[in-house]
């Protein structure tokens, strides 16, 4: 119980510390002192991460109070929650110390650590909430602390891509907060289960409205995880935010959106879903997304807003998988969580690296950077073979259990589609990454080498893109994860 | 037979001769006669109202003991005499009111003129309330006419003397109509006492012959009645009658005389016709929609007004549609409600223009809305009055309003096919009254630092504020212990059977 | 006898506020302060110690009367203005320091307490319809108060409108009169059967104009247009009296007039339920989205009120017990949010005389503490979890699911997207205030500073209650449920 509390509260009352304490200094004021503010956010994350993976063991959960006699705030740590906890835990503080090199030229420090430390908080809060209310509640506080790291350049740009974060993923979440009020009187309790809650009544009596309920809640969930029709806010957000807040945003935030989306599913049961219209529109609306988001990012000139663009795409991965419904395609879609995590964290604090060092933001200037900055761009070939879908890597593997679980499941049209869908995206992903280090790499003849200097970064930022590009791969060569995944689909 | 029974006679003989004296009087000494004589003819009404409610019945009394069908006949009954008593209090209250004004508006001369038409104007009002003979009635009609024409036309200015033409012309026709029913009553029953007449049309209407002419009668009596109360759409005469005379006047006339032939058309419907007949005829839905209309077009007229005094005067017209409204409802509720209307319509409206006067008064004389911005903060009296008169106008509880519109709203209610009608413009006349009432109430307070006019206080005008203090007091009891007032109202009608 | 007194304490006080010779400025305040703070005293050992029996004051006509008793839903009335009043009226001390003509406002203002008890705890419709008028008078006043042309056109469509939609309330009363076994206020309606026989029809359309009549007060589409308005009032007015007194009498008369008088057995289900329901839901929306458009902070505010008391009627047109204690969390739970973000915008106001939302960048630095508070009851307005929003707005959803009317499910939708709206309205403003932009120059909000004790008291007391009822709103939940059950 206090190792999920103090997991949960700890980088919170340290982030609001932050904010209270380290007022951003006005003009005319002395500037806070840099390095104990870079010392007590590096503390506050390790120390997160240790509570974290020492909650990651705790077994029982606990109700913290309740917010009215029926609606208690539940804590409870589950296999899907581990899963996502450990996405979690690694990404940001890698992604936090990277930004400690990073944040140097930005305005404004303490407030991006403190709301860093409080999305921390929130989305370990998110990860354990033990049912549908308490998820709910930290959902709407993730899209909250989180907008301020959107919008944390100030640009006029910046601050209308964070109001048009808030304003999709509000609108998702209330579309989502319709449903839980229908769930609340179906069901006997919101606390989560992976075998549907719904009353047998309940179905019989209307259950034709339920399923308008779960698609709306589908939809709205799916918000957050970028899905057509409602993934304009993605990409206009994710890249304006400095860039290792983008990596967090693109590798862990919008996986809240699938943790969503997984529990919603749990709560109606896949029995009751399978094989009804909702499952054909989700189906669809996956593909559609996973297609579009290829074929944009493969057409866009910005570095950034072409992995987030990316993002959207690969993010319907793990929704078609969790359409398809069958335990294969979950596990697929639980690994392309973790693969996909470590890769686009990779990939953006590379992107962040480049911007930090050259100032480079379009990829036709990106031409011999290879040369200049060869460990990263090492790294982002890496990473970007994962996202393709090279074996051995992460994304190989959950692609493949993508792919194999929906040839499985027998659904008409989509079971055959959908694998064909997921192919030619990857010939797209290829197609809008690789020309990145290829042009890196071997900038052609007319390349003057005499400009070129030495352009590496310096430690701080190297190493949490080494230590995500590694563990992208290991978590190919070394499918841990598959047998946690496997864990969780048969609950042991 | 008790002495009190002769008081009836006293008043109305009363008044008639002390306007006769006041011709002959200067005008200080014809102030007080009839200030006396008003106070002499309501002591009596009062002391004749508790006789009549401690007997519980009406009586008959026999100009020089002649029975009919020869003799002159004079009915009281609790209806009456509080009729009576009621427009003395008005009519003392509104003569008080604007007594001050009264030097600047007629010329000294015509002063002790002045009483005299009003002690006429209260003989008459009396012999309509009281006379059981409908040629009676006809005559003192005739004398209200006149003498209300003086009353507006005393105050020479251009706009009265065309006022009082127009009404002159206006009424004239209104009391040729009721000539021309009453000869035709006369000749269908052979009768002019109202008692006689009434058992004559009971015949009638039982043989089955001459019913026709019989409601045409009815009809040009009720027409001559609605032109001389300005029911809608007869109404042309009374803005510019009401708006340009005398304070005085406008509120006498606006409370009273109106009111008189409302009662008397009262007395006809019940004690000529019979309430049952009258309510089988076709007549009732027509009063009723041209009440109705009345009360909605009044309105807009007041809204579109830009001068105080004929805002007031339009409000008049919507007051009477609301009368008529009951009227046509048929039912005794109605005819209750319409009753007690008459007694706070005639309480608010001459309050309202008393109080207008005073506002007028710090204005420059000015009576555009524009000019008295903030005139409450200069007359304080007569801004709270003006407030009071208003909000009883709109009918906010407490006031006596209210209660007219929530006896008329019950009334409606039982009336199955009138009642949505009436309920529905009973609404939207109450929001009109809102719009121009309030809009005046809120333009009064406005603040208007840079107005060249001058203050007024309470030393200033102590008789002014006194009266303008009667008369809020006066809203108010009808307001809150209205229960005892709609008593001795059904009683009345009772008796009237 | 106490029941009386505590609605005269405040008019007494009130009319000796003028006429007492006041050396100092801080003698009145002591004056005011305490005599409003013991009243709320009484106001609450009243309803704490209640006794049911009835107080009569004065026989009207025939079997109508002025009467008062405490019942449930009078002590959640009573009890939220009492607990709210004392908290402005010290707000009101520091705001008015730069306002003219304090002793008039200061004389009706304090009328307004008495009246609004007075609706509070009337026993009767008739009585609840005198106090209700008579609250329009009273306010009428405070609107004015600036004496401009702009506030005096906005007290006379105030009044027009107060006055004109008391008419049409009218209507519904005396239906009741008529068709009524009595006039007070019994849970489940008082209607006669035996005389509604045939009448079901006629009386439903009066109960619809009744409702739009007491709706003008609730500023229901479309009759909503003075409450903003109306905004030109001192803010104090404008916080209690357009966000809680005034605008809450008119959900309150709508509550008593359903579920007290014409009885939701005899509503429930017939065209007349789904026409109110269809313009509250109507409102919902339309108040949101006119609050997105307005550009001037307070406007904004009024018109975010405009949608938030729909949501009141939204619950109360459920017509089930769980559809009024929606309603009723609503009715103290808006109480609370909407004073204290009106009092931000008046703190904002007299501390900077800035009024455009446009105004606001930059804010955020120098009014920590407003601005803080704003936000805290912006996430609450919104619905965030954990604040007390999130618990009305659960209560009416789960009262329309529960009560199985289709077009209430459509209702859900609509507070769904006013919860977006209002995202949209409020959060702007926060973002303003503390993301100005680049190139803001932070040398134009030098000089500013969050205002003293005064202010920020009631806001601190406001905040703490939102965050209360938040998180642990179970007592009172449990208070209505009991209320709309006809426990208490």
């Amino acid at each position: 119980m206090y190792l999920i509390l103090s997991s949960i509260l700890f980088p919170i009352l340290a982030g609001l510390f932050l904010l209270v304490r380290h007022r951003t200094p006005l003009s005319g004021e002395t500037p806070t002192d840099r390095k104990s503010l870079i010392a007590l956010t590096g503390c506050s994350l390790i120390i997160t991460a240790i509570f974290v993976i020492a909650a990651l063991f705790a077994e029982n959960g606990f109700t913290l109070f309740y917010l009215t006699p029926s609606l208690p705030i539940y804590f409870r740590v589950d296999s899907v929650g581990r899963i996502f906890s450990l996405l979690a835990v690694i990404v940001i503080p890698c992604a936090g110390f990277f930004s400690f090199a990073y944040m140097k030229h930005e305005e404004h420090e303490s407030r991006y650590y403190g709301f860093y430390l409080l999305v921390f908080g929130v989305l370990n809060a998110l990860c354990f909430a033990g049912n549908l209310i308490t998820f709910y509640l930290f959902f709407e506080l993730l899209t909250l602390s989180s907008m301020p790291l959107v919008l944390h350049n100030g640009s006029k740009e910046a601050v209308m891509a964070g109001l048009k974060y808030l304003f999709y993923s509000l609108c998702g979440a209330y579309a989502a907060l319709f449903g839980i009020y229908f769930l609340y009187r179906n069901c006997d309790s919101l606390t989560f289960t992976m075998d549907g809650a719904l009353r047998a009544s309940a179905i019989a009596e209307h259950g034709g409205f339920l399923l308008v309920v779960a698609f709306v809640m589908l939809l709205g969930f799916g918000v957050k995880a970028g899905m057509f029709p409602m993934h304009a806010w993605l990409p206009t957000a994710h890249p304006v935010a400095p860039a290792p807040a983008s990596a967090v945003l693109s590798a862990v935030i919008v996986k809240a959106g699938v943790l969503a989306t997984i529990r919603v599913l749990g709560m109606f049961g896949t029995d009751f879903l399978k094989g009804t219209w909702v499952q054909t529109a989700w189906l669809c609306l996956t593909l559609i997304t996973v297609f579009m988001g290829s074929l944009l990012a493969y057409r866009e000139p910005v570095l950034k807003k072409r992995l987030a663009y990316s993002t959207v795409s690969q993010l319907s991965y793990i929704l078609f998988g969790l359409a398809v419904m069958n335990e294969t395609s979950f596990t697929g879609a639980l690994l392309h969580v973790l693969a996909h995590g470590f890769i686009k964290a990779a990939l953006f604090l590379c992107a962040g690296a480049i911007i930090y060092k050259t100032g480079k933001t379009r990829v036709e200037e990106m031409r011999g950077i290879g040369k200049e900055m060869p460990v990263t761009m090492w790294c982002f070939t890496v990473a970007s073979l994962g996202l393709i879908g090279i074996p051995p890597t992460g994304g190989f593997l959950s692609k493949w259990f993508l792919a194999l679980g929906s040839l499985k499941s027998g659904i008409p049209v989509f079971g055959v589609l959908g694998p064909v869908i997921l192919l030619v995206s990857a010939l797209l992903t290829a197609g809008y990454l690789l020309p990145l280090t290829i042009h890196g790499f071997f900038p052609g003849a007319d390349y003057d080498y005499n400009r070129l200097q030495k352009k590496e970064p310096c430690k701080l930022m190297r190493v949490p893109i080494l230590m995500l590009t590694a563990l992208s791969v290991l978590a190919g060569i070394f499918p841990f994860a598959i047998f946690l995944a496997y864990f969780a689909v048969t609950g042991r | 037979m008790n002495f009190i029974c002769n008081f009836p006679f006293f008043s109305i003989l009363l008044s008639l001769f002390s306007g006769t004296i006041c011709s002959v009087l200067p005008a200080k000494a014809a102030k007080v006669v009839n200030r006396v004589v008003i106070i002499a003819v309501g002591l009596m009404s009062a002391v004749l109202l508790l006789y009549l409610l401690a007997t519980g019945e009406s009586f008959i009394y026999w100009m020089g003991h002649f029975p009919a069908p020869w003799g002159n006949e004079i009915r009281a009954g609790v209806l009456e005499a509080g009729m009576a008593l009621f427009f003395c209090i008005i009519m003392y209250l509104s003569m008080a009111g604007g007594a001050h004004k009264l030097p600047g508006e007629v010329v000294e001369s015509k002063h002790n003129l002045y009483y005299i038409l009003v002690n006429l104007l209260l003989s008459s009002l009396l012999a309509l309330v009281y006379t059981n003979d409908m040629f009676t009635a006809y005559v003192f009609v005739e004398i209200n006419t006149i003498s209300a024409c003086g009353l507006i036309m005393i105050r020479q200015v251009g706009r009265t003397i065309e006022a009082a033409v127009r009404y002159m012309i206006m009424s004239l026709l209104g009391s040729g109509l009721l000539l021309f029913g009453l000869c035709i009553m006369y000749d269908l029953t052979g009768h002019l006492l109202m008692s006689n007449i009434k058992e004559s049309v009971g015949l009638i209407m039982a043989s089955g012959e001459y019913q026709i002419p019989l409601i045409v009668s009815v009809a040009l009596m009720c027409i001559g009645l609605c032109i001389k109360s300005a029911l809608f759409p007869f109404h042309a005469w009374l803005p510019d009658a009401y708006g340009y005379s005398t304070v005085s006047s406008a509120a006498i006339l606006s409370s009273l005389v109106s009111k008189g032939y409302i009662f008397l058309l009262i007395k006809i419907i019940y004690r000529v016709i019979g309430f049952d007949i009258f309510n089988s005829t076709r007549i009732i839905d027509v009063l009723f929609v041209f009440g109705l209309m009345g009360m909605i077009f009044g309105s807009l007229s007041a809204i579109r007004e830009n001068d105080i005094r004929r805002m007031i005067a339009f409000s008049s017209v919507a007051q009477i549609g609301y009368i008529y409204m009951g009227f046509g409802m048929g039912t005794q509720a109605g005819m209750v409600a319409s009753i007690f209307h008459i007694l706070s319509h005639a309480a608010t409206k001459s309050l309202l223009f008393i109080a207008a006067i005073g506002l007028t008064d710090v204005s420059g004389g000015s009576r555009k809305f524009i000019d008295l911005t903030g005139a409450a903060y200069r007359n304080k009296w007569a801004g709270a009055a003006f407030t009071v008169g208003s909000l009883s106008m709109v009918g906010i509880p407490l006031f006596s309003g209210f209660i007219s519109k929530l006896l008329f709203a019950q009334a409606a209610v039982q009336v199955e096919g009138k009642m949505l009608a009436s309920l529905i413009v009973l609404g939207i006349s109450t929001v009109l009254n809102a719009v121009y009432f309030m809009k005046t109430v809120i333009r009064i307070y406005a603040y208007a630092p840079d107005a060249p006019y001058k203050g007024i206080t309470f030393r200033d005008m102590k008789a002014y504020a006194v009266v303008l203090v009667c008369f809020i007091l006066l809203n108010v009891i009808l307001g809150v212990s209205s229960q005892p007032v709609v008593d001795m109202i059904g009683q009345g009608l009772a008796m009237f059977a | 006898m106490m029941i009386i007194s505590v609605i005269l304490i405040p008019l007494i006080t009130g009319i000796l506020v003028p006429v007492i010779p006041f050396q100092k400025r801080w003698q009145k305040e002591v004056f005011l302060e305490t005599a409003v703070v013991l009243n709320s005293i009484l106001v609450w050992y009243l309803l704490l110690h209640h006794s049911d029996s009835t107080f009569l004051l004065a026989h009207f006509t025939g079997n109508l009367n002025i009467s008062f008793r405490v019942d449930g839903m009078s002590m959640v009335f009573a009890g939220l203005v009492s607990a709210l009043w004392p908290f402005a009226t010290l707000y009101a001390f520091e705001y008015m320091t730069k306002e003219a003509h304090e002793n008039v406002f200061f004389l009706f203002y304090t009328l307004t307490y008495g009246v609004t008890l007075g609706i509070a705890l009337a026993a009767n419709l008739l009585t609840m319809y005198f106090f209700y008028e008579l609250l329009t008078l009273v306010t009428v006043p405070l609107v004015m108060h600036t004496l401009t042309r702009e506030a005096i056109l906005a007290s006379r469509k105030y009044l027009y409108y107060s006055l004109g939609g008391a008419a049409f309330a009218f209507l519904g009363l005396i239906m009741v009169i008529v068709y009524g076994s009595t006039t007070d206020f019994i849970l489940g309606g008082v209607l006669d059967p035996a005389k509604t026989i045939g009448k079901t029809n006629i009386l439903l359309l009066i109960y619809v104009m009744a409702f739009m009549g007491f709706g003008v007060k609730a500023a229901v589409c479309p009759f909503n247009s003075w409450l903003p308005q109306a905004g030109v009032a001192p803010t104090p007015v404008t916080a209690l009296l357009h966000a809680v007194a005034v605008v809450k009498s008119g959900a309150f008369a709508i509550i008593r007039l359903t579920y007290y008088s014409f009885g939701t057995d005899f509503l429930k289900g017939t065209w007349a339920q789904y026409a109110v329901m269809s313009v509250v839901m109507f409102t919902i929306v339309y108040g949101c989205s006119r609050a997105v458009k307005e550009t001037h902070l307070k406007r904004r505010l009024a018109y975010s009120t405009i949608s938030n008391l729909s949501y009141i009627l939204f619950g109360a047109v459920i017509m089930t017990p769980l559809g009024l204690v929606g309603a009723l969390t609503h009715l103290v739970f808006h109480a609370v949010m909407k004073i204290s973000s009106f009092f931000c915008a008046g703190a904002i106001m007299h501390q900077t005389d800035r009024h455009y939302v446009h105004e606001l960048n930059g804010l955020g630095y120098k009014m920590p503490r407003v601005f803080g508070i704003f936000t805290i009851s912006a996430l609450a307005l919104m619905g965030v979890p954990g604040l007390a929003g999130f618990v009305s707005k659960w209560n009416l959803a789960g009262a329309a699911v529960e009560s199985g009317n289709p077009l209430a499910w459509g209702g859900i939708a609509c507070l769904l997207v006013s919860a977006l709206l209002t995202a949209i309205y409020m959060l702007t403003i926060v973002v303003r205030a503390f993301f100005p932009g680049k190139d803001f120059d932070y040398g134009t909000v030098s000089d500013i500073h969050d205002p003293n004790w005064k202010m920020l008291l009631p806001l601190f007391v406001f905040t703490v209650f939102i965050i209360l009822f938040g998180v642990y709103s179970q007592p009172v939940v449990d208070f209505f449920m009991s209320v709309a059950t006809g426990a208490v």
